[in-house]
């Protein structure tokens, strides 16, 4: 029943997170310092392995930035599961549970998701826009900032589910 | 779940060529409505339109009591404006008169109205990737559906790209992807006003055209899918690109600030991409 619980509080925690990044905290309010929400959260499951549905709330969250961002083809849901498998393949390393190392790896994830993106692009001859590499250590910097506290608040709500 | 993750370094290589596959599949070819699209396009609607309800409430309130603080100056501001608007009245019902009299004697077709849906601008894009998409709390329900052009009091703003059951992405004039058939209001010089991100240009107008800065960038119709006479922007500069000019427009829609738009229930299956 816990487990249930859990992923309920997860799935409308990402359509909450997802909600604030396209209203109050959208790029087109913050411009470069939009922290990415939904990225922090996919970190938060690939980190926390005993979040059950990790792999499938990523899947979920990733299409939702797809949808909401113009419908770019998979781009996002992709480049997000990749950051997932990625983080999770270390997540049982003992130092990731400390508050420091998880903002290292929220930034170097945002990072990973950027290169990632920003590489299909390319060599699709795609558009860019104004996004260049001082923009992508911004949106680290603020997504690792705004990560360790958000961690911390799910991480407390979630263990009392899983009770 | 152990598989994917001792083999995590090659799921992502092989998932890159996935999304680089993908990506091919470019917004030209999507045909139709993606159900999943919808689906999260309505299950987000109702706490955007929470935020927005909220956010707005605050906004107004504070609005009011800033308006309070200098409505005296406001007052006497208002009164001069009345004034000259009385005159501006008085000339523009002249040439009304005098237009309605030169239509007549030039046999002038009408251009036709469509019916308009009004709709407030509820969220903007989660990504800088493709920030030049706002959210209206307008879709299906309302009769919107793909394609149909948006457009504010000062001019165009975009088109529809996704349609939710009660909401609708719309993708604006300024995105990379966007192209509108366009000409110069004060000399009927035709061109494509594409996005550049930031802002928009007028390519493919020919070299020996008269255009100079300061020029009115209207849309022609000519593509069926905006309709004729929109006013698109204000050309800021101009330069030569190969047999062409190209020349950068300002739009004269803030499309930063953007509260309140019009959709116009206009269809076209001839949807114009810049792709």
């Amino acid at each position: 029943m816990n487990k249930y619980l859990s992923i309920i509080f997860l799935v409308l925690l990402s359509v909450v997170f997802i909600t604030i990044q396209t209203t109050l905290l959208s790029p087109h309010n913050l411009n470069y310092y939009y922290p990415d929400l939904n990225l922090i959260l996919i970190v938060f499951l690939a980190i926390f392995s005993e979040v059950r549905g990790g792999f499938f709330l990523t899947l979920g969250n990733g299409y939702m930035m797809d949808v909401l961002s113009g419908n770019l083809p998979g781009t996002f849901t992709i480049s997000r599961l990749s950051a997932y498998l990625l983080v999770r393949s270390g997540s049982n390393h003992v130092y990731l549970r400390k508050a420091l190392v998880q903002g290292l790896v929220i930034f170097l994830a945002t990072i990973f998701t950027w290169i990632f993106i920003l590489t299909i692009i390319k060599i699709k001859k795609g558009d860019i826009g104004d996004i260049t590499a001082k923009y992508i250590l911004i949106q680290g910097i603020v997504n690792a900032l705004f990560g360790i506290p958000i961690f911390w608040m799910i991480h407390r709500i979630n263990a009392r589910f899983q009770k | 779940m152990r598989f994917l993750k001792n083999r995590a370094v090659l799921i992502t290589i092989l998932l890159f060529f996935v999304s680089l596959q993908l990506y091919s599949l470019n917004l030209r070819e999507k045909s139709g409505q993606n159900f999943i699209s919808q689906v999260v396009l309505t299950v987000t609607y109702y706490p955007q339109k929470i935020i927005y309800i909220v956010s707005d409430k605050v906004m107004t309130t504070w609005q009011d009591y800033m308006d309070l603080v200098n409505v005296r100056q406001e007052n006497i501001r208002l009164h001069e404006d009345i004034q000259k608007l009385r005159v501006e009245k008085f000339e523009l019902a002249e040439d009304g008169i005098q237009n309605q009299r030169l239509k007549k004697l030039l046999d002038f077709k009408e251009i036709p109205s469509y019916p308009i849906v009004s709709a407030n601008v509820i969220g903007g894009s989660p990504s800088l990737l493709r920030s030049e998409v706002i959210i209206v709390d307008r879709g299906s329900h309302d009769g919107i559906s793909q394609g149909m052009p948006v457009a504010s009091s000062e001019g165009i703003v975009g088109r529809v790209l996704t349609v939710g059951d009660r909401s609708s992405e719309v993708l604006l004039i300024t995105d990379p992807i966007s192209a509108v058939d366009a000409f110069i209001h004060r000399t009927r010089v035709r061109g494509i006003v594409k996005g550049t991100g930031s802002g928009c240009v007028m390519e493919y107008i020919e070299q020996n055209s008269d255009v100079s800065k300061g020029d009115k960038v209207i849309s022609s119709g000519k593509e069926g899918f905006f309709p004729k006479g929109v006013i698109i922007g204000t050309v800021s500069d101009i330069e030569t690109k190969g047999n062409f000019l190209s020349a950068q427009v300002s739009p004269f829609v803030d499309l930063d600030s953007l509260e309140e738009v019009v959709i116009i229930l206009k269809t076209n299956n001839n949807i114009v991409l810049n792709e």
